[in-house]
């Protein structure tokens, strides 16, 4: 029995904490009582989204919207307040490349570690080794520490762990506005790779181009609650519309 | 290969929700991750040591530095009258090292990793776990110098006592899991409990009997002392190795309750506190 949906979010909720001045010490805590009241910051209130597999969606809206924070809750990073999130799969996400590289360790032994994270077991990425260093390019380098590694080789790296794990989610937050024309169209060409094989997809973005390219289906994400769904072009006719008004 | 990844696949099927997660999709999960906390155990048994000049063999000589601290301390100052006071001490002392500082280190290995935890999921356990195991895997490389030790002190071992070891090592290494599992989610929210446990343990190690024996407890202390998780552990240890008999199946068994017992609080304030891990890092 195949479950059709790869997430499905049920009229979620989540509020942040937000300090006015945060003291963590003791000393702190106890002479600055007041300080450490909070205000909650409700930043999601109440989203239902259903995905299903295979299909690529966006997220789109102003910053602080809460888009973001949808995206740390899909991939697990945060806890809902109340609501539901189902996933099905390997999440990966190329929210963050090369987070937990090791700066005294190969190339080699960090695509080991950083595979791992992903949660992949040592065979499989005994098989997926020689595809990772063939796509980042660095085959030359990959025996050398990674601090030696230029900025750009990093996230080379990073890039082509995580879109070699055979994640069945994939998500993705602004990552495409970094990295010079070559490296995002090298991106784009890996992501319709991946969307073939039947991944799915979730992309964070202002650039509303690559959303269109890229997804079925775009959601315009307001004050916490989604505003409008549907087709990308009509979402973002919309959505162009009302940020042109003000 | 098929069904091994299906299995897995079964695994990442995850569900939040705002109530506490299911007990057996974590263990799950945890075990799914068990690549990640091989190679962070690798990766810091490695690096523990690395650009010193004596390296991994940094490993043996710190114990054995301590021994003689200790040993010309307690049998030339405080003299105890305990005959073999070197071997009495050192097979107690390198179980206690593992101990202190599985739960004194642990403390920071959430907070360490802060960048990952902030960025990439994976099950949060996975950071204190791997943190105990290496220190585990490095007592179990010093239990090739107490049986050195043992050796020279001319103790003749008995067989099935020595595989008593592996008991008493399973149980030691389940209370520094759930010591380590309060200490490290703790610390996320109170960052001066790094510090308050640096004096905790130290207080700890004189209130059990690492440095003396059991017997020499006022009969009135006895009782509290028994209530101390390492005192059983401890005590099996020097039965084992220093008097060469078969520990008592009562000390083993109330050491595994105790044990149990501090890792269900351990797993329990875990669970509840990393919800909230990425937001208060």
């Amino acid at each position: 029995m195949e479950a059709e949906y790869a997430v499905e979010i049920n009229d979620v909720y989540k509020r942040y904490r937000i300090y006015r001045d945060k003291g963590s010490e003791l000393k702190e805590k106890i002479l600055f009582r007041k300080r450490n009241s909070y205000t909650e910051n409700k930043v999601i209130r109440g989203v239902t989204v259903r995905i299903r597999k295979g299909e690529a969606v966006g997220f789109i809206g102003k910053n602080g919207c809460g888009k973001s924070t949808l995206l740390k809750l899909i991939s697990r990073i945060i806890y809902p307040d109340s609501g539901e999130i189902v996933t099905r799969g390997r999440i990966s996400g190329l929210i963050e490349l090369g987070a937990g590289f090791h700066p005294d360790m190969t190339g080699r032994e960090n695509i080991y570690t950083n595979a791992s994270i992903y949660g992949l077991s040592k065979r499989e990425i005994d098989e997926k080794l020689e595809k990772i260093i063939d796509f980042s390019g660095l085959a030359d380098f990959i025996d050398a520490p990674v601090r030696t590694y230029s900025s750009g080789m990093y996230m080379r790296l990073g890039f082509s762990v995580a879109i070699n794990v055979n994640a069945d989610i994939l998500l993705i937050d602004e990552i495409l506005a970094v990295g010079d024309g070559e490296f995002q169209a090298k991106c784009m060409n890996a992501l319709r790779e991946i969307k073939k094989n039947g991944a799915t997809i979730v992309i964070v973005s202002h650039a509303l181009s690559q959303i269109e390219e890229l997804c079925e289906k775009s959601y315009w994400i307001k004050d916490g609650r989604i505003q409008m769904e549907g087709a990308p072009s009509d979402v973002h006719e919309a959505y162009s519309a009302e940020t042109k008004k003000e | 290969m098929q069904k091994e990844d299906s299995r897995n696949k079964e695994a990442l099927t995850v569900k939040r929700t705002g109530q506490r997660d299911d007990f057996f999709q974590t263990v799950k999960e945890i075990y799914a991750y068990k690549e990640m906390i091989i190679s962070f155990v690798r990766r810091e048994l490695r690096g523990r040591y690395k650009g010193s000049a004596l390296g991994f063999f940094w490993t043996f000589l710190n114990p054995l530095l301590q021994l003689c601290v200790y040993s010309i301390v307690f049998s030339t100052i405080l003299k105890q009258g305990i005959e073999k006071y070197y071997l009495f001490l050192f097979v107690a002392l390198i179980p206690w090292i593992f101990f202190s500082s599985s739960v004194t280190g642990s403390a920071s290995s959430v907070i360490a990793q802060k960048d990952m935890v902030k960025k990439i999921y994976f099950p949060r356990e996975v950071l204190p776990i791997a943190h105990v195991t290496t220190n585990f895997v490095n007592m179990l490389l010093c239990f090739i110098v107490i049986f050195a030790v043992v050796v020279i002190s001319g103790t003749k071992l008995d067989a099935v006592a020595v595989l008593c070891l592996v008991p008493v090592w399973i149980v030691e290494y389940i209370l520094a899991l759930g010591m380590a599992f309060i200490a490290s989610s703790v610390t996320v929210y109170f960052r001066d409990m790094e510090h308050i446990l640096g004096i905790l343990m130290l207080a700890w190690q004189y209130l059990t009997p690492v440095l003396y024996g059991y017997d020499i407890i006022p009969d009135q202390y006895k009782l509290w002392f028994s209530l101390n998780p390492m005192t059983p552990v401890i005590g099996a240890y020097r039965t084992i190795l220093y008097e060469a008999r078969v520990p008592e199946l009562e000390t083993l068994l109330w050491a595994l309750a105790l044990g149990l017992t501090v890792l269900m609080v351990g797993w329990c304030t875990f669970t509840r506190l990393k919800r909230r891990f990425a937001e208060e890092l």
